[in-house]
């Protein structure tokens, strides 16, 4: 195969697109995917600060790193999550990254800012923390980027991800979370900051090529908690009709969002209005309490019960 | 030619023309990998010989992000 771009050897082929790239060209593909997303969605603008998510792994290092190539102001957050090794390891990499390009990175620590870690908040059904993990990012990104004045909060979803997130959804017809999926959260609330995900058109594959291609050491390993995730079910069920279908994860994706989504009732509006503020943290609400600060106080309960169990 | 397998790094022995042959044999989903040789990634295409070593990259991760 040769590259698109130089006719020289290709290195990361494309199938969806019927192209290829070879690793001195690749680079600027990518970021130029990333760039006409950005400025598609009009998710940010070059003079808005921008919090990126970061985890250590290669989406949101590969999502930080393109952001600063191409000039925008990005800072990044991490969240300790409290999950053994693997949390150690990663929040290595996510420091190292940021100190050897110069960069903001912001921590919270769950355990010593809540009193509690994601391993506290295993679900009785699943037995498995993904679920409130997932809350608990959510509101920290969030809430630091309120608290600090940023004006948007960037993650890095890929497409497989968004495309695995769409299968669930529509596996089990989660009409209202069918209705709010989409690259930009539009903020409903002064507290509630905006949220894009400037890599859900590029495929996970195509983010580890630019990672290893740019060199970014980032953790390989896998959470512990998630294996036997369904989000890796569905994933493998894409990835064998994508072997057939090359493209089927885009036409999937990128057709509800062109199309599907505005059928949904419910559809185009982004996170829920009609909001108060917490009673605890002044966070914004349907409820009284927050769905954070519930959950929060059942970690907390956990982790005193774990702590009095080892005391014996 | 020998194949290691990350993350664990697991060693293999497998016999394969062709990256995407590899992939084949190894009974692995082409966009859920990237092959490695030395420093450079290849394209399905590439022809392998005996003396290769190769890696192969699994890029899915999983979890509620
Ligand atoms: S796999 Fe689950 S517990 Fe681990 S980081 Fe992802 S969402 Fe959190
Ligand atoms: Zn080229
Ligand atoms: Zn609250």
């Amino acid at each position: 195969m040769r590259c698109h771009a130089c006719r020289g050897p290709a290195n990361v082929e494309i199938r969806r697109s019927r192209t290829a790239y070879c690793a001195r060209c690749y680079p600027a593909w990518f970021r130029t995917q990333v760039q006409e997303r950005i400025d598609h969605e009009r998710m940010f603008r070059r003079d808005q600060g921008i919090l990126v998510a970061v985890s250590g792994g290669k989406d949101s290092l590969a999502l930080w790193h393109a952001l600063t190539e191409l000039g925008y102001r990005a800072d990044g957050m991490y969240i300790r999550l409290g999950i053994g090794d693997y949390s150690q390891r990663s929040q290595a990499k996510s420091e190292a990254f940021a100190s050897e390009r110069g960069l903001t990175l912001h921590q919270v620590d769950l355990k010593e800012a809540q009193g509690f870690a994601v391993p506290d908040l295993l679900d009785t059904r699943s037995g498995k923390p993904c679920a409130a993990c997932g809350t608990v990012k959510r509101y920290h990104f969030n809430k630091v980027a309120a608290d600090l004045g940023y004006e948007v909060v960037a993650t890095g979803h890929n497409l497989d991800d968004e495309a695995a997130t769409l299968f669930g959804n529509v596996m089990h017809w989660n009409v209202d979370y069918l209705g709010r999926q989409g690259p930009v959260l539009a903020s409903t609330h002064p507290k509630l900051v905006r949220k894009v995900k400037p890599l859900y058109r590029l495929s996970e594959r195509e983010t580890a090529a630019y990672a290893i291609i740019e060199r970014l050491d980032y953790i390989l390993e896998e959470c512990p908690m998630a294996k036997g995730a369904k989000s890796l079910a569905y994933k493998g069920m894409l990835n064998a009709l994508e072997e057939e279908q090359p493209g089927a994860k885009y036409g999937f994706l990128v057709g509800f969002l062109k199309q599907g989504r505005h059928a949904v009732p419910g559809g185009d509006f982004d996170q829920a209005t009609d909001l108060r503020e917490c009673t605890r943290c002044g966070q914004p609400t349907t409820g009284e309490l927050c769905a954070y600060c519930k959950m929060a106080d059942r970690g907390r309960k956990k982790s005193a019960s774990k702590a009095a169990k080892y005391a014996r | 030619m020998r194949v290691t397998i990350l993350p664990d790094r697991e060693v293999r022995e497998v016999d394969a023309r062709s990256v995407g042959e590899l992939l084949k044999t190894l009974g692995l989903h082409r966009d859920a990998h990237l092959v490695v040789r030395g420093q450079d990634i290849l394209t399905s295409d590439v022809s392998l010989s005996e003396a290769d070593q190769i890696e192969v990259w699994p890029v899915i991760s999983g979890g509620r992000r």
